[in-house]
């Protein structure tokens, strides 16, 4: 209950701090950009997909049409995806960094919650604010795809749950370094560069970091990291490829709950030892 | 039942990874506070006023020594639900409303007696707020700030009360009336804990009082025995101090008490001296010499206090 009180605050001051509303603009105007962009022209070859008038496909049965459609969802996906690791990052690390502050903290302790009720609810409120933008985003392009191609991508209103959940992982990571700094900055930056110096990096370890060392131990400790660690590159793609009706693989999902759990833990245990 | 207990409570504040820092903020602290009773730390910056209750709320663990609240031995999360608090240096999310903020930390806080609407305009009223009601909190000064703290650690009709420093940057009107809403609280047997570094601030509402200095307990008692300082004297006599004097001159002196062939009399005015020494001598004490004793660290700290006090 009490977590539930916390996470929703916690959506009303990302409102408040027009965060949401932000994310929404930008949303909108993408959304707005691809209701213009998008069409359709039948031919009597078959239907294509046009973009600002012009064919953007070959022409095609309305069943090949469907692939199409997945593939330039996809490709949305894959910027609404950066999109969220930049901006969703930012607009979110105060959340957690905020309520550490001196002063702030002291009242939210006082009150009957634990410590880690507190780090969950804040998260989770965090998160699912950018839920709802993703739903929002996704919902709105998949309308403008439905109505104006004629293709309803279910896959692609269920990637919105994953994409969510791969930001749930990345913030376990800017949670951690928000509750060890204490500083919205840090946080922020942890965040994006666990994003490109790490997670990048480890996932393509076997034709990057792999050429470093021939050393067994060397790619033993690489192949432990890639695991311990939260997948974000492979999850994005896991992402894509549902989105484009491809095979989807679940693994790196499962690997990467555990990971941010476990980072989760272990932020709230440090939280738990400290003083304020 | 006592409300607050703390038993040779310590905490030592351990900073630092590489260079590391110890700072001994309390130092076998044992009070015991009553319900019912209005209740005063007093002790000068930095003496860990504010680190005691910190350790009463598991904001921070203590080094050594137990505490218990309520009856019920620390950490436990449930005394939280009975308990108020007045942080110093408080800050609210600034995106709220006052309102809002009683209705945020009023549902993270324990039960409330009544719906939680009726209770936040109360306490908007009571604390004088309520025409600002619906302003951002980042728009408050600072007395409006402290004026919603207090609303704040109201808003769970709380047991215990904890107010660090709660009349900072309150006007003198303002500081009045929040005594008003002290004691009308204690009238209604809520038990309240006080920190404050001028005893004037809370001396006409304490029933006890503690000094602390350094992390060392000074001395505790009520707000009288903590004024009625007077001035030492040592009264060198030959022989024991008959019975009949002690018990005489203890009856206006401040202290009286004897080591050795030094008698130590503690009087607000030289008349009562002249009245000890007029005691000794109806008695057949002989006198060998009166001395004014200078003043210990602590009676010092104590004027310290109680000088600024009364300006
Ligand atoms: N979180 C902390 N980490 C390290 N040292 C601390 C911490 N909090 C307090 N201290 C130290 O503990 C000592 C007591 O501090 P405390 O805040 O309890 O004093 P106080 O009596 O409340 O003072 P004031 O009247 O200024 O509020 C000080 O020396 C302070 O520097
Ligand atoms: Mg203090």
């Amino acid at each position: 209950m009490k977590i539930v009180t916390l996470a929703r605050w916690t959506i009303r001051e990302l409102a408040a701090k027009a965060t949401l509303y932000v994310l929404a603009g930008i949303s909108t105007l993408m959304l707005l950009f691809a209701a213009f962009a998008i069409g359709t022209d039948s031919t009597a070859d078959g239907l294509t997909i046009t973009f600002f008038g012009k064919p953007a496909s070959p022409p095609v049965t309305h069943e090949a049409l469907a692939d199409i459609a997945g593939k330039i969802e996809a490709g949305f996906a894959g910027g609404l995806f950066l999109g969220i690791v930049l901006f969703g990052v930012f607009g979110t690390a105060g959340v957690i960094t905020d309520a550490l502050e001196k002063g702030t903290v002291d009242l939210y302790l006082s009150k009957p919650i634990a410590r880690w009720q507190l780090l969950l609810g804040k998260y989770l409120g965090s998160v699912a604010a950018i839920f709802l933008n993703i739903l929002y985003f996704i919902g709105g392009l998949w309308l403008i795809v439905g109505l104006k191609v004629g293709v309803w991508n279910t896959r692609f209103l269920l990637s919105s749950l994953l994409l969510t959940f791969v930001f749930a992982a990345l913030y376990a990571v800017v949670t951690f370094f928000g509750i060890v700094s204490r500083n919205m900055a840090i946080a922020i930056i942890a965040g994006i560069l666990y994003f490109m110096l790490i997670a990048g990096p480890l996932e393509g370890r076997q034709t990057g970091l792999y050429l470093l060392s021939e050393s067994g131990v060397y790619r033993g400790i690489l192949d432990g990291l890639y695991y311990i660690f939260p997948q974000i590159p492979a999850m994005e793609s896991g992402v894509i490829h549902l989105i484009s009706g491809e095979e989807m693989q679940a693994t790196p999902f499962v690997q990467s709950f555990f990971s941010a759990g476990g980072i989760l833990g272990l932020a709230a245990w440090l939280l738990q030892k400290r003083d304020f | 039942m006592l409300a607050i207990e703390s038993n040779a409570l310590s905490k030592v504040y351990r900073s630092g990874l590489l260079r590391r820092q110890e700072v001994t903020a309390l130092t076998e602290f044992s009070i015991q506070v009553e319900t019912g009773q209005i209740f005063s730390l007093l002790g000068p910056n930095g003496a860990g006023k504010t680190t005691f209750i910190k350790m009463l709320l598991s904001l921070a663990a203590p080094t050594s020594g137990s505490a218990s609240v309520l009856g019920r031995r620390l950490p436990d999360v449930r005394v939280r639900e009975k308990v108020g608090y007045l942080p110093e240096n408080h800050r609210y999310p600034g995106y709220l409303t006052g309102e809002q903020v009683l209705s945020y930390f009023g549902a993270l806080g324990g039960s409330h007696a009544g719906p939680l609407p009726g209770r936040i305009s109360t306490l908007m009223e009571l604390v004088g707020l309520s025409q600002w009601r619906t302003m951002k909190v980042k728009k408050y000064s600072k007395g409006m700030m402290q004026r919603l703290g207090l609303a704040q650690a109201l808003i769970n009709d709380p047991e215990i009360i904890f107010l660090d420093e709660p009349t900072d940057g309150v006007d003198p009107v303002g500081r009045k009336e929040i005594r008003e809403i002290l004691r009308d609280l204690k009238r209604r047997g809520k038990t309240i804990f006080l920190n404050s570094h001028l005893l004037s601030e809370v001396e006409l509402v304490s029933d006890r009082v503690a000094v602390l200095d350094k992390g060392h307990l000074l001395k505790v008692g009520t707000v009288d025995e903590m004024t009625a300082t007077g001035q030492a004297y040592v009264i060198g006599i030959t022989g024991t101090l008959p019975e009949p004097v002690t018990v005489a001159a203890r009856a206006f002196v401040i202290r009286l008490s004897q080591q050795g062939e030094n008698v130590t009399a503690e009087c607000r005015t030289t008349a009562e001296l002249n009245r000890v020494i007029d005691l000794l001598r109806k008695h057949g004490v002989e006198i060998t010499s009166v001395t004014r004793q200078r003043s210990t660290l602590e009676d010092s700290f104590i004027s310290l206090i109680t000088g600024e006090a009364r300006p």
